[in-house]
């Protein structure tokens, strides 16, 4: 019975992280097609949702098993997963409040690693892993996609440069479409999975399915639904920092930071080497800006954004250790994340409640 | 240790997998454009052939562009 308690809060959290990494990733594919007008916000957004619903269902090989090769599976147990998601979330959050694009699934990560840690100590770390799937890819992502958009656009002013302006603005927000759409589709492909592999990770732990079968449809409709309606709340703040607080971007611009980061993405996920969507797109857009005047590029912005970055995994590794040790308090039952659960839907009932008193709007635009 | 775990090899080759990538999408689109635009241009000064062999070169480049986003696509759905 406590057993049951435990994994249905651990759906329901994974569930709600996957509507977080819904609207935190949104920007990613539709923040360049808003600020250069290529689609209406509503209609980007809502683009976004159904084709990352669709990219939810799409593949479904279970490789999404959750910090795989960064911590030590066998020592990973309900109530570190529930911590780490709580971790993960509570960073997104808190980047979302400050319009601060970062990548969800390092926060994932951080939070397993700290509640890991809290659980077993440093043995429970792999730290080799760590290295080459978090630390390696972090630093890599932005810089090759800044000089990858960088080269893009060079390449694009060179060739169409000398045609009418509206001409060419308006063939780029076409092709803005194109890529905006592929980004979103490969966000469900990716992203959704995480969601489902942790459900599932916690239904065979919980002695519910054995390990080899497959997913049950509950799951994937469910993961699905989570973050086509995260994407679709949008996470307005975010899209307008990567859409116009980093660069002032014309259609070909936004194009180029888009259309390379999908190359960059899909090119190193061919090679087996998967990089953050946010790090590559953030990173497009400063070097498609770059490109074309060093000075267009806001670096204030794009300092803020990179100290994010480097805080991701640390931050949500402390609010992951954190709550493992709270629930670790109540034991091995369900009262340490019943309690935890209660606490913080509290406190955001407060928050909304306190913003609904001071006349502010609940949607995410904030 | 650090050098140790990196695999400079697999690197190396996303680097240059992206640059060649990321060069080829600019160019493609930037080519469907260019034509289209020239095909325009070309059609409204009373030049019907020269528009049409523009016109096909931008159907050209656009179709290698929408090749390269189904490969994307495939890619996407191949990932083990």
């Amino acid at each position: 019975m406590d057993n049951d308690v435990v994994l249905w809060i651990v759906v329901a959290t994974a569930l709600a992280f996957d509507f977080t990494n819904g609207f935190h990733d949104t920007a990613n594919a539709v923040a360049t097609s808003i600020s250069t007008r290529a689609m209406a916000p509503r209609v980007a957004v809502t683009i976004a949702a159904i084709l990352n619903f669709v990219g939810a269902f799409l593949s479904l090989a279970v490789a999404a098993t959750i910090a795989k090769g960064i911590v030590q599976a066998d020592m990973v147990t309900l109530s570190i997963v529930f911590a780490g998601l709580i971790g993960a979330i509570s960073w997104n959050l808190l980047t979302w409040y400050f319009g601060l694009p970062s990548s969800s699934s390092h926060a994932l990560i951080g939070g397993v690693v700290g509640a890991a840690f809290a659980a077993d100590g440093p043995s429970a770390i792999i730290v080799d892993g760590l290295i080459e799937k978090v630390a390696i890819p972090a630093v890599m992502a932005p810089i090759l996609a800044f000089v990858v958009a960088g080269v893009g656009i060079l390449v694009t002013y060179r060739i169409v440069g000398r045609q009418r302006p509206s001409t060419v603005s308006r063939g780029y927000r076409l092709g803005q479409i194109i890529s905006g759409s592929l980004f979103s589709l490969s966000h469900g492909t990716n992203d959704a999975q995480k969601t489902m592999g942790i459900i599932f990770l916690a239904l065979v732990a919980n002695g519910n399915l054995p390990a080899d079968a497959e997913i049950p449809t509950w799951v994937v409709v469910s993961a699905a639904t989570a973050i086509a309606l995260g994407t679709y709340v949008g996470g307005w703040r975010i899209i307008k920092t990567m859409g116009s607080r980093i660069i002032k971007m014309d259609p070909a611009q936004g194009f180029s930071a888009q259309g390379s980061g999908a190359a960059v993405i899909l090119a190193a996920s061919h090679a087996g080497f998967p990089l953050s969507t946010t790090h590559v797109v953030s990173g497009g857009i400063m070097g498609a800006g770059a490109a074309k005047r060093v000075s267009a590029v806001r670096w204030g912005v794009a300092g803020n954004i990179v100290v994010a970055w480097v805080l991701t995994l640390p931050a949500s590794a402390l609010v992951g250790a954190l709550t493992y040790m709270v629930v670790h308090l109540f034991g091995d039952g369900a009262a340490g994340p019943v309690v935890v659960s209660a606490v913080l839907l509290i406190a955001l009932g407060v928050a909304m409640a306190r913003r609904v008193f001071q006349g502010q709007t609940l949607t995410a635009d904030g | 240790m650090l050098l140790a775990t990196i695999d400079v090899g697999l690197l190396f080759e996303v680097v240059w997998a992206s640059a060649i990538a990321g060069a080829v999408v600019s160019t493609l689109f930037a080519l469907v454009v260019l034509f289209s635009a020239r095909s325009a241009e070309t059609r409204r000064a009373g030049h019907g052939t020269i528009a049409t062999i523009y016109g096909a070169g931008a159907v050209l480049a656009f179709a290698a562009f929408i090749g390269l986003v189904v490969y994307a696509v495939h890619i996407m759905l191949s990932k083990s």
